[in-house]
């Protein structure tokens, strides 16, 4: 994937680009937001991370010049202000996701292949199945083949937005975000436990997907649901 | 509001009795001068009948043969006056007037006599001696002054009666115009406590004092949100400053992080996770600020407790199997109250990872909620090792925690937010020793009568 990264500081600046590049993909960088919006003028990227204080303009100002004129790139705010408070503004001018300084690269990927992919491939979020595993609404169960296993209301949230993300990586702070809409950060393994007890349910149904990306989050792998 | 009408119903009650004891004193002070007037009037216009009487006959003339002829002969005139002529022999006997007295002193006094019928009547006497030895009197009846004299007891006590109601009356409508002022500057003192500091007291109904308090405690709120917010942008600075240098400091560190040599990559992982400890105690910090200041967005709705507390209860379960421990649900009544889903998930989630983090494992935790008077309840409780009393007040405040914890991580301000939060939804955070064990109840005023009928919703939908 193309990446415009828009941040004046060169430290941050650099880690990023070399982080994402590690991973594959192609990076734009810009710093300033005036330069951005040239950029953006040229060559349509797949994301944008944006930071939110730039030399030059304000980054919620750069989103809403963007918006007003009618260009819904997708956009990850990245900001050294990391209040709750600070969130709701930079997603109520129009960003797809919001990240506080500091962060990590795996992190930041998967927000930005996350949001990048929520614009071509949206339609496909209620469809709780993926393979031979689906989801029971009705009786809050999984059901693999002939077999079913009752889920609680977590399990069940939990696996609903791991299929709805499948192949994709998922990290815990994405998964507090999404599926317990916490906005503060425990200090204990709320994720892990709750995802032990997921994949104990799924080994009984003789189907466990789910795997664990050291240090980064969870991916629900499709090809091993059939 | 009941012990402000008491208080005011005291105050006026004891300005009132003042007020009646003043105007008793008045009262008599006041008689008393009336009395003395009366008296020395009574005196001059006996002084003057005297000279008068005296006087027309003419020096030598004055033998007591022409003082009695002139007495019988005034009495005949005059049946009805308020005076009385009379003349005594100097041994004492009464040579002429009609009246039955003992011949007085010369000079003013008072007597009395039998007038009219069996009654005794006082009068004021002034008596004259004669050349002759003999003594003229002349009795004035002071009926103004005996009828003053006998009103005086009534009118005193009546005016204190009407004093005191008065008094009363007067505090009592002046202690609620006072309270009426002072509702606009308690509704703002309030607003204020609540975390609102841009509450002003209302000046346009205010004068005199009221208004040079209001204004005194408006410039006061000036400068207390000056403060406020001069503190407001340090921690926002600080937080900028701070993350900013962090985040170069963690992609520098992530350079190291895969290094070829494994004792230099894991001294590098482990300095990463240190810096990201300082963001979460900072993070937190910052958050226990925003609450405690009432800046956090708060989403305020009526909030069923009993769902969230078993989805909460959902969450933490596993959590605290982990670490071995137990986590049970107790009684759950149905409750509402006015709350911030979000904040009171961080209510529940911090008191159970406190459970997870504090206690041995093998621990036995339950949570419960009831409703209790006007209040929801949720309780806590473990059969852990508690807390030494001396740490029991000291653990909900900031960096504070219990002595024997002092190993287990953790920014320190878990107890700090919660109690923080439960304040924030105006209720309390209390702990206590249950021996064993360590008990958490969290008292939020229940906000009932608008989201109870859940149930029935869903059973019409």
């Amino acid at each position: 994937m193309h990446f415009l990264i828009v941040e004046d500081d060169p430290v941050i600046a650099e880690h990023i680009v070399a982080g994402l590049r590690n991973r594959g993909h192609c990076t734009t960088l810009a710093q300033t937001g005036s330069e951005a919006i040239r950029s953006l003028d040229q060559r349509q990227p797949d994301a944008v991370i944006l930071d939110r204080l730039l030399p030059d303009v304000n980054g919620l100002t750069v989103i809403g010049h963007l918006r007003s004129r009618g260009d819904q790139v997708p956009l990850l705010m990245l900001s050294a202000l990391g209040s709750v408070k600070d969130r709701i503004e930079g997603l109520q001018v129009g960003a797809d996701d919001y990240l506080a300084k500091p962060f990590d690269i795996d992190e930041l990927e998967a927000r930005l292949s996350a949001i990048a992919r929520r614009t071509s491939a949206r339609s496909d979020s209620a469809h709780l199945e993926v393979g031979r595993l689906r989801l029971d609404p009705s009786s809050h169960c999984a059901v693999y083949r002939d077999a079913s296993v009752a889920l609680n209301r977590k399990q069940y949230s939990l696996l609903a937005h791991l299929i709805r993300n499948a192949d994709r990586l998922v990290t815990r702070s994405m998964l507090l975000e999404s599926v317990w809409s916490y906005s503060f950060s425990p200090t204990t393994n709320i994720v892990e436990s709750n995802m032990s007890r997921l994949r104990t349910a799924l080994l009984d149904l003789g189907c466990d997907p789910i795997e664990t990306q050291r240090g980064a989050g969870y991916v629900l792998r499709s090809e091993r649901c059939t | 509001m009941t012990v402000q009408t008491h208080r005011v119903g005291r105050l006026a009650i004891e300005v009132g009795f003042a007020f009646a004891v003043a105007m008793l004193g008045v009262g008599i002070i006041g008689f008393g001068v009336a009395d003395a007037w009366v008296s020395n009037r009574i005196d001059a216009s006996l002084r003057h009948h005297t000279a008068k009487y005296l006087g027309s006959l003419d020096g030598s003339g004055a033998t007591d043969r022409a003082v009695a002829a002139k007495i019988v002969d005034w009495q005949r005139r005059k049946i009805l006056s308020e005076r009385t002529y009379l003349l005594f022999r100097k041994d004492g006997t009464p040579v002429a007037g009609r009246l039955d007295i003992a011949p007085p002193a010369p000079g003013f006094s008072n007597v009395e006599f039998l007038g009219g019928g069996t009654k005794y009547q006082s009068g004021r006497a002034l008596a004259t001696k004669l050349r002759s030895g003999s003594l003229f009197v002349i009795v004035q009846h002071s009926e103004a002054a005996a009828s003053l004299n006998a009103l005086l007891p009534q009118v005193v006590l009546s005016i204190s009666m009407v004093a005191l109601v008065m008094g009363v009356g007067a505090t009592f409508l002046f202690a609620h115009l006072t309270a009426s002022r002072l509702a606009e500057t308690q509704s703002t003192a309030d607003a204020i406590a609540a975390g609102d500091l841009s509450h002003r007291i209302p000046m346009d109904r205010l004068d005199g004092i009221f208004a040079v308090q209001a204004e005194s405690l408006n410039r006061m709120l000036d400068r207390m949100e000056e403060l406020v917010r001069a503190q407001r942008l340090f921690s926002s600075n600080l937080a900028h400053d701070l993350r900013t240098p962090l985040t170069r400091l963690r992609s520098l560190l992530a350079r190291g992080v895969g290094h070829h040599d494994q004792n230099s990559s894991s001294l590098f992982e482990n300095a990463d996770r240190e810096c990201l400890a300082i963001i979460n105690i900072f993070d937190a910090l910052l958050r226990l600020a925003e609450i405690e200041t009432g800046r956090h967005p708060s989403n305020m709705a009526s909030l069923a407790l009993r769902p969230l507390i078993e989805d909460v209860v959902d969450t933490m379960e596993p959590v605290i199997a982990d670490h071995g421990s137990r986590l049970e649900l107790g009684r759950l009544d149905d409750v509402t109250i006015s709350g911030d889903p979000d904040l009171i998930n961080q209510l529940l989630v911090n008191l159970l990872e406190n459970v997870a983090t504090h206690t041995p494992s093998g621990t036995s935790a339950m949570l419960s909620l009831a409703r209790d008077a006007g209040d929801a309840v949720i309780t806590i409780c473990d059969n852990g090792p508690g807390l030494p009393a001396a740490d029991l007040a000291r653990v909900t405040q900031a960096f504070q925690r219990g002595s024997a914890s002092a190993k287990v991580r953790g920014s320190g301000l878990g107890l700090a937010i919660a109690r923080a939060i439960a304040r924030f939804h105006k209720g309390s955070l209390d702990l206590s020793n249950r021996w064993p064990g360590l008990e958490v109840r969290v008292h939020i005023p229940a906000n009932d009568g608008i989201i109870l009928p859940v149930d029935a919703d869903s059973a019409a939908a």
